[in-house]
């Protein structure tokens, strides 16, 4: 039998690196939609409203994107986020001063990532599970702490820490962008580059053959549970850096479209594949549905039925796009 | 001394014969800890205590409220305050299937009972037959902030944010309020925003691209209030918008404080704890009646009241 042309298989060998390019093509056909139906779409004001409906969903998706690769899952990334915003809240209320608070924030999400994975380690139960009770313990927590009110933070003048984590320059960007785009990459560059990546592959993807390696995946879950952790209190901190006001449902519902958008991306829920560039074009592609279909005037509840179709279709079109490139 | 503490339990005995001791229960829903129940604790509290003072009865008044929403707790509470007997019970009816029973077997035991917060919706002749509700009206209250915006200026757009699309109660408010100004010849719609700020900033901008000319907004809570201040202070729209918010949070006074938003509408539910008291005491005692249900909302907070309001949250009656 002859073989196939050389130039298919490199094809192959190509899409194999890069699980991405479907959500790229993606939110090309998205994109050139939008163009053709929604007029003020190509516009700089538009894009900016894109980043910044992506960039707090991003964040939240890029840890998630990681722990996902390890073969592990958080449903908690939604409660974290509106912990963090609450203590951030509440120290700033207080009269700490705000980078303080920001970092107890952050330790604090840190500390349930812990937590969620020390549990799940140690007692070998799915982390859907875990997770999905700490998403409960924490929202339960935040709704007794608060009563069911929102907390509400007002300084006399913007403070710099406000604007470094959520400020607005160039017209409508924000600098939530900016981290979004600098997290994607820095943890894109770890998981492609370095060695503790390549563990994080071995980890999801066949766990005993990586412990032969000498992969320590207990470690590298438990550190992934942070990360995921840490990364959704700092979405809600750099939420709250803009509204200066947070009530005790924040975030509720986000783990499932982070986890839609990291799919998207070509992230395997079983683990051992994807990347934070996939992730990227995963939120942009959720960012860019939601912004188009608002500009192009249909009303907000078509948003979510959107996302559905194009979370099947995308690990279709992923799932046969990969089986045919490891033929 | 002796002869003092001997005379002082004669007095109490003898006033004892001639005062009455009434117990009133109120179940609610709501529990305790929860601000908004708190002061309608305070309410009923200060009902109590007023009246103990001023009339030599004694009149002992209880709050029940499960901690965390149940229907099954709030059963089982109002149950336990029937087995009590006492001379009135007040109850929210949050959910008309399960409260059917107990309350009807209050009301055949012969124990008033008035309903506050949420009536049962069904009609006249279907719906429990208690006294009288005390709350606010939703839809009423739709249609007060529109009139109250219409008395400012006539709009040239005028939205409805509602953040929980299909919620019984946000729903009738911005139903009133589009009747009003459609009435009025003022093109008004509905924009579902979610719950999610940043997302909501976001539908807002793209609504306003498409209607530049829109200058009145309804928002349905705290949750829509939010987003809506960020967008019109983001934009350099605030006071050139007229904006009517509901309920009131930090967010909310401040806005109406700077200027941003015109009022908030509340269903003063001091006035939910409070009213039922006095009235169980004047119904038991002489057998007054109201003609009607007594609107406690909406009632409206704006740069009139604003200050006064801002002190008394903080002594727990708003």
């Amino acid at each position: 039998m002859e073989s196939p042309p050389r130039f298919l298989h490199d094809v192959a060998v190509w899409l194999r690196q890069h699980p991405e390019i479907g959500a790229f093509v993606g939110l090309l056909i998205v994109f050139v939609g939008f163009s053709l139906t929604a007029t003020r779409f190509l516009t700089s004001d538009s894009l900016a409203s894109i980043l910044t409906v992506a960039a707090e969903l991003g964040i939240v998706s890029a840890g998630i994107t990681f722990l996902m690769i390890s073969g592990e899952f958080d449903l908690s990334v939604g409660s974290v986020l509106g912990v963090a915003a609450m203590v951030f809240a509440l120290t700033a209320k207080a009269g700490w001063p705000l980078f303080l608070g920001w970092i107890f924030a952050l330790l604090a999400s840190a500390g349930i990532g812990f937590l969620n994975g020390f549990i799940t380690v140690r007692t070998g139960i799915p982390s859907f599970i875990t997770t999905l009770g700490t998403m409960m313990f924490w929202r339960g927590i935040l709704l007794a702490v608060t009563g069911g009110f929102p907390v509400s933070y007002f300084p006399s003048r913007t403070p710099t820490m406000f604007f470094v984590l959520n400020g607005c320059f160039a017209g409508q960007f924000r600098t939530s962008a900016l981290w979004f785009l600098g997290i994607i990459f820095l943890l894109n560059v770890i998981l492609v580059r370095t060695r503790y990546g390549n563990a994080v592959y071995a980890t999801g993807g066949n766990r005993d053959a990586a412990r032969v390696l000498g992969v320590a995946t207990d470690k590298v879950k438990l550190v992934n549970f942070i990360i995921s952790a840490l990364l959704a209190g700092l979405a809600g901190c750099i939420q709250f850096a803009r509204f200066l006001s947070v009530d005790p449902m924040r975030g509720q519902g986000l783990e499932l479209e982070a986890i839609a958008a990291a799919v998207i991306g070509g992230t395997l829920l079983t683990g051992g594949a994807g990347n934070l560039i996939g992730t990227l074009f995963g939120v942009l592609l959720v960012g860019m549905v939601r912004s188009g279909l608002v500009q192009a005037g249909a009303p907000a509840y078509w948003y979510q039925a959107f996302v559905g179709v194009i979370v099947v279709v995308a690990v279709v079109v992923n799932t046969n796009l990969r089986r045919w490139a490891l033929k | 001394m002796k002869k003092v503490l001997l005379l002082a339990l004669l007095l109490s005995l003898v006033s004892s014969v001639f005062a009455a001791e009434y117990t009133f229960y109120i179940v609610s829903h709501g529990g305790p800890g929860d601000p908004f129940w708190g002061v309608v604790m305070k309410g009923m509290q200060d009902a109590a205590d007023l009246l103990s003072k001023g009339t030599g009865d004694t009149i002992k008044a209880t709050y029940l409220g499960p901690a965390v929403y149940s229907v099954t707790e709030l059963v089982n509470m109002l149950n336990s305050a029937i087995a009590a007997r006492p001379q009135g019970i007040v109850c929210t009816i949050t959910d008309p299937a399960a409260l059917d029973e107990p309350l009807r077997r209050a009301i055949s035991l012969g124990i008033p009972v008035i309903a506050i917060n949420v009536p049962d919706p069904r009609p006249a002749g279907e719906r429990i037959p208690y006294l009288f509700y005390v709350g606010g009206d939703e839809y009423l209250s739709g249609i007060k902030a529109a009139e109250k915006m219409l008395a400012v200026k006539k709009p040239a757009r005028a939205v409805v944010f509602i953040h929980e699309v299909g919620h019984a109660g946000l729903e009738l408010r911005a139903k009133g309020f589009i009747e009003v100004m459609t009435a009025a010849g003022i093109p008004a719609e509905k924009l579902a925003i979610g719950t999610a700020p940043t997302q909501a900033v976001d539908i807002i901008r793209g609504y306003f691209a498409k209607h530049p000319e829109t200058d009145a907004i309804f928002t349905l809570g705290p949750i829509g209030t939010l987003p809506t201040v960020t967008f019109l202070k983001e934009q350099g729209l605030a006071g050139k918008v007229m904006l009517g918010c509901f309920d009131l949070d930090e967010v909310t006074l401040k806005a109406i404080k700077d200027g941003i938003a015109l009022f908030t509408v509340t269903q003063q539910q001091y006035l939910q704890g409070y009213l039922p008291i006095v009235w169980l005491y004047l119904y038991n005692k002489y057998g007054f009646l109201p003609a009607n249900d007594i609107l406690t909302g909406p009632g409206f907070v704006d740069g009139s009241n604003i200050e006064k309001v801002e002190q008394l949250i903080k002594q727990g009656y708003w």
